[in-house]
Parts: C-alpha cells; sequence; structure tokens
C-alpha cells in the first residue's frame, strides 16, 4: 500500500528576521507532521505581550529568523503517526504549556508543569528539536514555544493542543489559548480567591483583565487595579474592577501604601501581570500579613530577580509563580470554554481590534501603545 | 548580672517569676544587632516557664501560682487574624521594639541608678522576674515534675514550637514527602520532628557541621548534606540529584541567611514546591529568587512561630510529649545556673550545643524542688 500521507504545505507566513524588526508576510513550506504531531490549519491568532518580550530578545533564548505567535485557534488538518486524540476537522488550540497526562506532575492535581517535556523556550519541536518550517529558497524558520501561530498552517505536539467545543466562537477561543487561561486560571486556580476577597493587580492588559474576570467570578468583594495608563480605568471597570490605582498620581505615596490602607492592612491576593522586578516586589507589600499570597504571572522582561524583605515574609505572606495561571491545559480550556457557553465568563469584551495577516505589525503597533487588549488576526481576510 | 527593679503588672500584665530559660539564636540575633531594633540596656530571652506572681488589672485568663509559658507572638484572640485559622499573627497588638505592647514603656529599670532597661519580644526572660501582657502567655496546666518537667516545657516557648508548627501548620507536610531542612539546630531539628510526624518519606539535613547527623538522625533525619563535603557542586544540585532530578517537595531555611533561602528555593521541586523561610536574617536583606525559576509553580513563604496560634497549640504539643509522639530530652544538651549565661552565649555561637537550659535557682533544681 503507498504512503499517501501529508506532503509539504506552501503557504504564507508572518517572518521574523531580526529582533524588533517589523515582520515580514513571506511564502513558506510547511513539513508534514511526524510521529505525535498534528498540522493546524490556523484560522485566528492574537498577540501577547510575551511574543514581543522574546521578538525584542537579541541573545538566546531569543532566535532568528522565527514565526512568533502562541495564542489561536484552529482546525486540525493532518496528523503524523501513533496520534489518536485528534483526528483532521477537529477545532483546537494550540498550547505554549504541553501536558502529555503521564508523569507524576500531569497526574497531580497540584502541578500543571509537565515533567516528562519540560517547558522551555526552544528554536525547534519539543520531541527532536527541529523545525518544520523552511522558507522561499529553503533555509529554516525557528519554532517559538512550540506553537508558531502567525502562520496559516502550523506543526504543533500533540501535548500542545488541546480540543474545544465546536460551538465556541474562533476569535473566543483563541483568547484561551493563553493570555485570558492564563489571568482567569490565576484568580480560579492558583489562588482559589474565595468570595469577599480583596485582590489588587498589577498590570491591566489582557491577563490582568483576565485576573479581574476571574476574581469577579469568584465571588472578590475588592478588585484593585493598578495601571499607569489612565485609559485603563474605564476598560477596568467593564471586567469588575472596582479601585483603580495609577501609580504616576500618588505623588511621594508609593502603591503598596496607598493598596494597604485601601484594605485595611493588604490585600488578599495580589497578581503582577506585567513582569518588572520591582512591581514583584510592590505587589508583595500590597498582600496582607496573616495570609496575603502574591501570584508572579508577568515573564520578567529584563531577567531580573525577584526580592522580597526576608522579614516581612516571616509574617506569613507568600509568593508563587506559575505558567498559565496554574490551569492543566487539556483539562481546564474546556472547562473555561463551557464557562463561557453557559455564560458564566465572559470573553468578548476581550477582543478590542481585528487585523488580516497582512497587517500583523499594526497589532504589534497597538499593543505596543497600549491601545489594545487582544487584536485578533484572521488568516483569511 | 546587676540588679533590676521590676515594676509591678498593669492592667492586662501579669508579673512572672521564672523558672528557667533557654537562648535561642533570634536572641544572638538581636544582642549583636548594633542599631534599632535592637536596643540597649535590654534584657533578652524569651523562651522559657516561669510561675505567675502576681496579676493586674483585669487579667481572667491566669492567676496567681498558675504555670505560664511567655511567648514572642501575642495572641489577642479577638482580632481577625486571630479569629482566623488562616493566620497566626495578631493584628491587635504589633510589635514596639523595647517595651510592653499595649504603651511602649518598659517595667524594667536599674536599681541603682533608676535607668530604664528596655525588654525584648515583649518577654525578656534573662531576668528572675519579668511582666509579661497576658496576650503573650500560655497557661500550661500540665507542668509538674511528675508530668512534664519544667526544661521541657521551657522549650515550647520558642524554637521547638517553631519548628514542629512549621511541618504542620506553615507547610502542612503530606505523608511520603521529601523534606530539605537547612541547618540543624534546635529549630531545624524540630521541623525535621514535626516532619517525621507528619509521615515524610525522606528527611534531608543540611549543615555545616559533621556532628549534627547523629543527632539528627534521632529527631528523623534520613540523609544529611554537608556544603563543605560537595566539591564544585551548590547543595541545590545535589538535593535535585539526590531526588531524581526533581528537588523537595518542602524546603525549610531555619538559619537566617539570605542566600541560604535562595539556595533552599532552588533546591524544592518545580510544580509545588514549597520554600519555608523561619530564620530571621539579622541584616534584613531581601531574599533573591530568579523570576523564570518562581514561574514554575514553585513558593516561597514565610512565618513565625511556625504558624502556630500559641494558646491553642502549645498546650496541645505539651500533651503529645506526654504521649511520646513528640520528642523533646534530646533538644537539652546542657543545663547550667543563671549566673552562668554567657556560657550558654559561647556555646550557641561555637555550635556546641542545642538548647541550654539557664536555671534561676539551679541549686534548687539539683536538689529536685
Amino acid at each position: 500500500m503507498e504512503n499517501h500521507g501529508p506532503k509539504p504545505i506552501r503557504c504564507k507566513a508572518a517572518v521574523c528576521r531580526a529582533a524588533g524588526e517589523p515582520l515580514a508576510i513571506e511564502e513558506i513550506v510547511v513539513d508534514p507532521p511526524k510521529a505525535h504531531e498534528v498540522r493546524i490549519r490556523i484560522i485566528c491568532t492574537s498577540l501577547c505581550h510575551s511574543d514581543v518580550t522574546f521578538w525584542r530578545m537579541k541573545d538566546f533564548p531569543g532566535i532568528f529568523p522565527r514565526i512568533f505567535g502562541h495564542e489561536a485557534f484552529g482546525v486540525v488538518e493532518s496528523v503524523g503517526e501513533h496520534v489518536e486524540e485528534f483526528a483532521a476537522g477537529d477545532a483546537v488550540v494550540p498550547t505554549f504549556l504541553g501536558q502529555c497526562s503521564e508523569c507524576v506532575d500531569c497526574r497531580s492535581a497540584r502541578s500543571n508543569m509537565c515533567s516528562k517535556y519540560r517547558f522551555a523556550v526552544r528554536p525547534g519541536m519539543p520531541r527532536d528539536g527541529t523545525t518544520r518550517f523552511s522558507d522561499g529558497q529553503g533555509r529554516p524558520l525557528h519554532h517559538f514555544l512550540g506553537v508558531s501561530s502567525f502562520t496559516e498552517y502550523t506543526v504543533v505536539d500533540v501535548n500542545h493542543v488541546v480540543k474545544v467545543n465546536p460551538a465556541m466562537p474562533p476569535a473566543l477561543a483563541c483568547l484561551l489559548s493563553c493570555g485570558v487561561s492564563t489571568g482567569v486560571g490565576a484568580a480560579w486556580k492558583q489562588a482559589k480567591v474565595e468570595p469577599g476577597s480583596s485582590v489588587a493587580i498589577f498590570g491591566l492588559g489582557a491577563v490582568g483583565l483576565a485576573v479581574a474576570e476571574g476574581a469577579r467570578i469568584c465571588g472578590a468583594s475588592k478588585i484593585i487595579g493598578v495601571d499607569i495608563n489612565p485609559e485603563k480605568y474605564e476598560l477596568g471597570k467593564k471586567f469588575g474592577m472596582t479601585h483603580f490605582i495609577n501609580p504616576k498620581e500618588l505623588g511621594e505615596k508609593p502603591v503598596y501604601q496607598a493598596i494597604v490602607e485601601m484594605t485595611d492592612g493588604g490585600a488578599d491576593y495580589c497578581f503582577e501581570c506585567i513582569g518588572l522586578a520591582a512591581l514583584m516586589n510592590d505587589a508583595f507589600r500590597s498582600s496582607r500579613d496573616g495570609w496575603g499570597k502574591t501570584i508572579i504571572l508577568g515573564v520578567e522582561m529584563h531577567g531580573a530577580p525577584l526580592c522580597v524583605s526576608s522579614h516581612e515574609i516571616l509574617h506569613g505572606k507568600s509568593v508563587i509563580g506559575s505558567m498559565y495561571g496554574g490551569v492543566k491545559p487539556k483539562q481546564d480550556i474546556p472547562i473555561l470554554a463551557d464557562k463561557y457557553l453557559n455564560k458564566e465568563l465572559e470573553l468578548d469584551k476581550f477582543i478590542t481590534h481585528e487585523v488580516g495577516l497582512k497587517d500583523i505589525n499594526e497589532a504589534f503597533d497597538l499593543l505596543l501603545q497600549g491601545k489594545s487588549v487582544r487584536c485578533t488576526i484572521w488568516m483569511d481576510k | 548580672m546587676e540588679e533590676v527593679e521590676v515594676a509591678p503588672p498593669r492592667a492586662h500584665e501579669v508579673r512572672v517569676r521564672i523558672i528557667c530559660t533557654s537562648l535561642c539564636h533570634t536572641d544572638v540575633t538581636f544582642w549583636r544587632m548594633k542599631e534599632f531594633p535592637a536596643m540597649f540596656p535590654s534584657i533578652l530571652g524569651h523562651e522559657a516557664i516561669g510561675v505567675v506572681e502576681s496579676v493586674g488589672d483585669h487579667v481572667q485568663e491566669v492567676a496567681v501560682g498558675d504555670t505560664v509559658v511567655p511567648v514572642f507572638l501575642p495572641q489577642c484572640g479577638e482580632c481577625d487574624d486571630c479569629l482566623s485559622a488562616r493566620s497566626n499573627i495578631c493584628s491587635a497588638l504589633p510589635y514596639r521594639p523595647g517595651g510592653m505592647p499595649r504603651d511602649g514603656t518598659t517595667r524594667f529599670s536599674l536599681a541603682a541608678t533608676g535607668e530604664a532597661v528596655h525588654s525584648f519580644l515583649c518577654v525578656s526572660s534573662f531576668a528572675e522576674y519579668t511582666v509579661v501582657d497576658v496576650a503573650h502567655l500560655v497557661k500550661l496546666d500540665v507542668v509538674g515534675p511528675a508530668s512534664l518537667p519544667p526544661e521541657k516545657a521551657c522549650l515550647l516557648s520558642c524554637g521547638v514550637t517553631t519548628g514542629v508548627g512549621a511541618a504542620w501548620k506553615a507547610a502542612a507536610v503530606e505523608p511520603g514527602s521529601t523534606v530539605a531542612v537547612f541547618g540543624l539546630g534546635a529549630v531545624g531539628l524540630a521541623v525535621a520532628q514535626g516532619a517525621r510526624m507528619r509521615g515524610a518519606k525522606r528527611i534531608i539535613g543540611v549543615d555545616l557541621n559533621p556532628d549534627k547527623f547523629e543527632i539528627g538522625k534521632k529527631m528523623g533525619i534520613t540523609d544529611f548534606v554537608n556544603p563543605n563535603d560537595v566539591a564544585e557542586k551548590t547543595v541545590s544540585e545535589v538535593i535535585r540529584e539526590m531526588t531524581g532530578g526533581e528537588g523537595a517537595d518542602y524546603c525549610f531555611e531555619c538559619i537566617g541567611s539570605v542566600s541560604v533561602m535562595a539556595e533552599a528555593f532552588q533546591s524544592s521541586r518545580s510544580g509545588w514546591g514549597k520554600t519555608v523561610v523561619l530564620g530571621v536574617d539579622g541584616s534584613a536583606a531581601p531574599i533573591s529568587v530568579p523570576s523564570f525559576d518562581i514561574m514554575r509553580g514553585r513558593s516561597v513563604t514565610g512565618s513565625l512561630f511556625g504558624g502556630i496560634k500559641p494558646k491553642d497549640d502549645i498546650p496541645m504539643l505539651a500533651q503529645k510529649y506526654l504521649d511520646k509522639e513528640l520528642e523533646l530530652d534530646e533538644f537539652i544538651t546542657h543545663q547550667m545556673g543563671f549566673h552562668e549565661i554567657n556560657r550558654a552565649f559561647d556555646l550557641l555561637t561555637q555550635g556546641k550545643c542545642i538548647r541550654c537550659i539557664i536555671w534561676m535557682d539551679y541549686g534548687a533544681k539539683e536538689n529536685g524542688a
């Protein structure tokens, strides 16, 4: 029997050839999926600040030329050998965090950090390190976070793919692929915000706003948003924010003092959703003695360490970090999709702009200028 | 050794005749400190046991003659924190260095000159008599030569309770866990015991002093790492190797050094590894943790007194000793009279003791009173 397996596909992709430079739309070749891989036709994708962090990075793990993008929605086009979980036609979201379902961590409710295929920012596929992409001259293009969604077709390891309910609108399913799941997950799973809690959120980008949304559905009574962009005040209110602090308007008063005053001693839960060590420290200082928990979601943009007072920590405070807000992709993304479908979780308000693939650089501009929350990039527009 | 005048107890205060006290490394940390919050002259000591000599107004909880353990951490019983199971940091009586918690003044003065002598951690047990706020006192009915000897009860006033409490409350160690304990002084050894009581499968002790392994084994330590013996590797690399590349489920820092806190963090397992800070760094330096590493599900927390609520939990630990579930005898390596107190400092700073019990009336003790 002849092998009529999938063939390489020629398609369009937004390629980044140097750190910080605009992406170029090029025709590329996408190899067929190998064993344990699926090839996905991307329907839509969105820009997350973590793409920007590595887009700017000149030194390893920054590497070029690269296809960025890790938040997306698509349809399975073909599957490689030994793939039973998915079939051509399945509606899926790719995820930057893998889940093998077999290792100690995947089998434990306490962890979402798969230890069989550990998370790392790699240039190639997670199992064999090689690439499935090549450009018009046959030269290799690097992957990003095992997803690479700024392309009409991509190849993703089966551990990094999650089936979603086909009733989910594509642009909203796309949000669950990273930012919104991270924020909602952090409030719901990682912090386990209780009704009546006070919550402080540093950084009102998509992740911070998703934390607010998660805190809202968990019944938090005070949701304090902290952002230096005054426009985030009106926006935050749509996401359940009850109080807003612009650190630039506090004068001499440090932000943590304002939060301690507002909450009579400190917030129960503080979330850092930007990626700056100084803010992580502010978040820690804003948390309540006795049980205050600080959750770090932002990827530190300069690689600086988190520093907290060794005395203050003795007062019962804790700091925890996570990827994906503690979410286990294959079980929790469907749960979040269900929460949307039964109207518990609101997702539409996260999308503020839309562009076609050819205008992808506009998405970068909008995000860097603080004008967008999520800009959906449609492949077919 | 000087003569002091101890003022009578004011409202909500109790004057206590100290029976015995022990030296804790936190006393040494503040003893060495040149600047605020250390204050001089002062009466140090915060781990002790005594008998109520007189009570001030509005004291109903204890009566003259009661055996009491003074504690550095208050429990007012009424504030949000005291009413919550999640916290042991009483918010009604914040610490006021050098004085009593309610009015910040001291009850001690030099007999010769009348000069004020500052108190320490609201206890000041290096004195034959001290005055303690009732929120800082735990009544212990079970103490007596036939039941719980005072020198054992004294240990529950700080160090041992902190360690056992940390394994139980601050960390909530589960059966089958792997635990790493950095620093095998009284607190670290108590953490080991607490972890063993909680069913930990492996308890790795880290200390520069090889003599600690023998006593550590009695407390439940299963593996020993001496940072001096690991050649080019870091302690965290060694611990990860010992645990199949993963790291420990729980790491406890029981010294008070921010660099060890950072090493403890690196020794914890990604996914759920928890680092618990118990030691007090005298320099108040910050703990520095690589931000990419904390993103992997690890956490850092700290506690005073291991997260326990003194009035509820110290009597419970006393009972555990009487039920032979908790080992206290091995912690006491030396006993001496009050006049020998500086010897206790030498022994501790030279790493030659775990706990030295200092008896106010050593003669009476020797005669079995």
